[in-house]
């Protein structure tokens, strides 16, 4: 018979390693002869490629793997006289649920395993530790909240088996708690707090419960992720050894393991958790003197082997290139478009995970809505009108402030130049129909032009459907969205409606059964990849078969239209017209599964005012018309482009605060972020000016980037609406600055505060 | 003991030896999707390319071929009965080879790439393959082909014809593309198969229809 092998599994060597190529090399120093069979489940484990292993055993990906089949493979090896060293913690409890004790599996059983869970780990009381607090995560927020607050906000999100977010915020638990709870695919999650001290470990052996080796890590050099670089690693004291031993005869634990503490100063140890196989550090262990996994080996097939001796016991690490084995190969090259989030690959469990892909598009969008746009503070052309329209507006102001004040001239040529647009563009195949949005910016200065310029008013609820039939538009000139369009409930719905927009099927169904509700029915149309809340999602083909019936009930009751809304000011033009191309062919193809010509194609808006006397309408309209050859109407729903520019609001400096070096760092102006709740979500132009001026006249100033914060008048941590411009040294008490660019959604989210 | 990865000195006469169903795998045609000529199968079809569309909203690459690696995050890869039409299979979670290859196909088409059906055999292990089996015979249909030998298996791929006559074979199963070059090791490449009616070069080979061309 062949002499006895040892496989040892968990062999992936990245960033954050498995402990497989440390045990193999542990071994190969201790025992120059022995077989050592590397295994692992992904092609892509460098360390199968390592020179301390003989030999490689490639499995399929764990969800390929038949249990029964696994088990039996294992147990022949095993009865074989082999060994098997289970190097990763997925992999002891599949083992300890699949093939229970075997005196050739170096793996701790169940019962141990139960004993060492996380976050109590009963089964090494007595032994000196201190358990951090924690919490399940299932509980009820409030409860989390409050455990949150109670420890600072500073704690540890943390799955039954590895795997540790740190948290620092609700939004970031939040998030951290629905991913981990998907990739761990449990809701047995905790929260832990986070414990200050000197992170340490012990790396012990044993065997049938008896205590073979234990070694003593202190963590010197830390990665970004925790792990360890560079360490001392020493023999065990005394004293806690007696209580250990005597723990893991109680445990009757097998195999490698890991006990994780911190050491506070006070020189109290906290217990992290301890881990059911040896630690990815443990040949540096040996290399210090401390060859755990030797002699464990030794013990077991009772035989001597070569130790190291080190008079300095410490190790690191370092990377380092290795020619790679024919005989194992190297996987594909991933398709270019996934490379960027390839490189690391999943841990050996199975090959590059390309989900990251999926969220691409909505954390780009989150970021841009979140991010505050710098580019505004670099002066750029300014329309001269513009500036002008300013410049006589604040001349004459006299007042109280913070004070918003209406560009009628320039918020009209906005309008007459859109009007003027729309005109000339419905000489070509399709007609185009401006929706103003209501919601935007309802004031009567807009609705007005809005009505004069031939627009429908795009409204979001009954209420705004009464606000626009007061102002004089007609049902027939309403457009009615969203996903509250019947609020308030105890308002009969208008009827006779130009078009309306389902949200979801449900909708639709009540719709439908409402005689004479719109000319138009339609549907907002969720395009797959696009993140939004909003409209029928169509990337499930049971749902959109769905969809296709309900658009066949319209027949002889409206005529059928699709609604689409992504904020181009947020994702980029480019993406927006991809987004368009990706709609037009659902809509092409529910036309032509629907037997229900589309006559309708709303675009909706979001456009930033520049963008929108960009957009290229034209070439649009032939787009349509080549998908959509019976479509008559195309409808765009502008209302921050038209309107976002169109106001400004007039403060004044409230203090000056300057540096130890007189420089001017910071000031206060009377306005504040319930007048501008969108100061940090995009850039303002802003401009200064002086009062008691000798010059009559004197324009204000344009302000471009400088060192300056502007601090809004109330006490809230983020009033900050500016992080900095270039302020004159000059500048005192009274002093105007004035935010341009306040319209739109700053005029109708701004809310009252702070005024008694 | 046939535990540890395949030992590469053993001439490639000999692992075909050993599998009963060679001849099979050699003869086969790649699959095809059944359409049932209906509104379900059009239906079916038409979604799943106004999807396949969607996917590359925000692809911001500059290049044309995009392949659709999303594929592998609508569906997992594991048995499928055959035949199986369009209607059948927007709606399963589990898709074997030949049907991730189809619907490649379908998404290359319709970016306007010529782009036929092609096979590969591979390697592995045999505890590969058994596990292999056993995930197969989960699957418990007698209509599964039985593409997985001892240590050589049967593979469905795409093959994009580029306008210069050069081949680009493409694992849509993976998401990989294949290099001309030998590739050894775990699953090593031991010929491959193409279905497009005219010569294509492959690096430095020629690759004609029909005709297996050993690597
Ligand atoms: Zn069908």
């Amino acid at each position: 018979m062949a002499p006895p092998k040892i496989f040892i599994s968990g062999m992936h060597s990245g960033q954050n390693p498995c402990s497989g190529v440390g045990i193999a090399r542990c071994l190969r120093a201790a025992f120059p002869n022995l077989t050592l069979v590397g295994v692992d489940h992904w092609q892509g484990s460098s360390g199968l490629h390592d020179k301390s292993i003989d030999e490689t055993l490639l499995l399929p990906q764990w969800k390929q793997i038949n249990d029964a089949q696994h088990g039996d493979h294992i147990l022949s090896i095993l009865n074989d006289d082999h060994l098997w060293i289970a190097a990763m913690d997925m992999e002891v409890h599949w083992l300890a649920e699949h093939l229970g004790a075997h005196s050739n599996l170096l793996a701790p059983g169940a019962k141990a395993l139960e004993l060492t869970a996380k976050p109590a780990v009963s089964g090494l009381d007595g032994l000196g530790f201190r358990v951090p607090d924690f919490i399940s995560a299932s509980l009820p927020d409030s409860d989390i909240h409050y455990f949150l607050r109670q420890h600072a906000w500073q704690c540890w999100l943390k799955s039954p088996y590895h795997d540790a977010k740190r948290i620092s915020s609700w939004i970031g638990f939040v998030k951290a708690r629905d991913a981990m709870a998907k990739s761990w695919r449990t809701s047995k999650l905790f929260l832990q707090r986070h414990i200050i001290g000197s992170e340490e470990t012990i790396a012990f052996a044993a065997y049938q419960g008896e205590l073979i080796a234990a070694a003593h890590m202190q963590k010197r050099q830390i990665t970004p992720e925790g792990k360890t670089w560079a360490a001392r690693v020493t023999a065990v004291e005394p004293d806690f050894l007696e209580g250990f031993k005597e723990a893991i005869r109680k445990l009757n634990y097998t195999g490698g393991g890991e006990v994780e503490f911190a050491r506070d100063p006070d020189g109290h140890k906290w217990l992290i958790e301890c881990n059911p196989r040896f630690p990815a550090w443990v040949y540096g262990g040996a290399l210090a003197g401390q060859n755990v996994v030797a002699k464990l080996i030794a013990h077991v097939w009772n035989m001597p082997f070569l130790e190291t001796v080190n008079p300095y016991p410490f190790f690191t690490r370092v990377v380092q290139d290795i020619p790679a084995k024919e005989s194992v190969g190297i996987p594909l090259p991933p398709d270019p478009a996934t490379m960027a989030w390839a490189s690391e690959g999943k841990k050996g469990k199975s090959g590059p995970d390309f989900s990251a892909l999926i969220p691409t598009l909505a954390s780009a969008q989150e970021q841009h809505s979140k991010t505050p746009d710098k580019s505004g503070d670099v002066p750029e052309h300014i329309d001269p009108s513009y500036f002008t329209e300013i410049s006589s507006l604040t001349e004459q102001y006299v007042g109280p402030t913070p004070a918003r004040i209406h560009l009628e001239q320039w918020a009209r040529g906005r309008f007459d130049r859109l009007a003027k647009r729309v005109k000339q563009a419905s000489l070509n195949t399709s007609r185009i129909q401006i929706g103003f949005s209501v919601k935007t910016c309802p004031t009567d200065d807009y609705l007005r032009k809005a009505k004069e310029s031939g627009f429908f008013a795009e409204c979001i609820s009954q209420m705004e459907v009464q606000r626009a039939l007061s102002f004089g538009f007609l049902p027939s000139q309403i457009i009615l969205n969203g996903p509250g369009k019947f609020w308030p409930l105890t308002d009969k719905p208008v009827t006779g409606l130009h078009a309306l927009y389902c949200d979801s099927p449900e909708e639709f169904d009540r719709v439908i059964a409402l005689p004479g509700i719109a000319k138009v029915i339609g549907f907002r149309m969720r395009v797959p990849k696009v993140h939004s809340r909003f409209g029928n999602p169509l990337d499930d083909p049971r749902r959109f078969s769905d969809l296709i019936h309900k658009m066949k009930k319209l027949q002889g009751r409206a005529e059928l239209g699709f609604h689409f809304h992504m904020p181009s000011w947020a994702i980029g033009l480019q993406t927006w017209m991809q987004a368009l191309d990706s709609l037009l062919i659902w809509c092409q193809i529910a036309e032509r599964l629907s037997g229900r010509p589309v006559k309708h194609l709303d675009l909706g808006g979001g456009f930033f005012p520049a963008d929108l006397e960009r957009l290229d309408i034209s070439g649009i309209q032939e787009s349509v018309r080549k998908a959509l050859p019976n479509v008559g109407t195309l409808y765009l729903e502008p209302g921050r482009s038209l309107t976002q520019d169109g106001e400004i609001l007039v403060s004044r400096i409230l203090d000056l605060r300057k540096t130890p070096d007189a420089s001017l760092h910071e000031i206060v102006v009377d306005a504040c972020i319930a007048e501008l709740p969108l100061a940090q979500a995009y850039s303002h132009r802003l401009f200064f000016k002086q009062i008691g001026s000798l010059e009559a006249n004197s324009p204000p100033v344009r302000l471009s980037k400088g060192e300056t914060r502007i601090l809004g008048r109330i006490c809230m941590e983020d009033d900050i609406l500016s992080d900095g411009v270039s302020l004159p040294e000059s500048a005192q008490i009274g002093d105007y600055v004035i935010f341009g660019d306040a319209g739109g959604y700053e005029r109708s989210m701004s809310y009252g505060f702070g005024r008694g | 003991m046939g535990l540890v990865a395949a030992n590469l000195q053993d001439p490639i006469a000999e692992l075909v030896a050993r599998e009963k169903h060679f001849q099979e795998w050699t003869e086969h045609p790649s699959s095809s999707l059944v359409h049932h000529d209906a509104e379900c199968c059009e239906r079916a079809r038409l979604w799943f390319l106004a999807y396949a569309r969607s996917m590359e909203i925000g692809n911001i690459s500059q290049f044309e071929i995009k392949a659709p690696i999303w594929l592998q995050q609508l569906y997992s890869w594991g048995p499928s009965s055959w035949p199986i039409a369009w209607c059948e299979l927007v709606n399963k979670k589990v898709l074997d080879c030949g049907v991730f290859a189809a619907l490649a196909r379908e998404v290359f088409k319709a970016q306007g790439h010529e782009v036929h059906p092609a096979q590969a055999l591979l390697s592995y292990n045999e505890t590969c393959t058994n596990h292999w089996k056993a995930l197969w015979k989960k699957g418990k249909d007698d209509t599964v082909f039985p593409w997985i030998g001892d240590r050589l298996v049967y593979h469905e791929l795409c093959v994009l014809e580029l306008p210069d006559g050069t081949a680009k074979f493409y694992d849509s199963t993976w998401g990989n593309w294949y290099l001309s070059q030998p590739r050894f090791g775990f699953g090593a490449v031991l010929a491959v198969r193409s279905e497009c009616p005219r010569l294509l070069r492959w690096g430095s080979r020629t690759v004609a229809c029909g005709e297996w061309v050993e690597l």
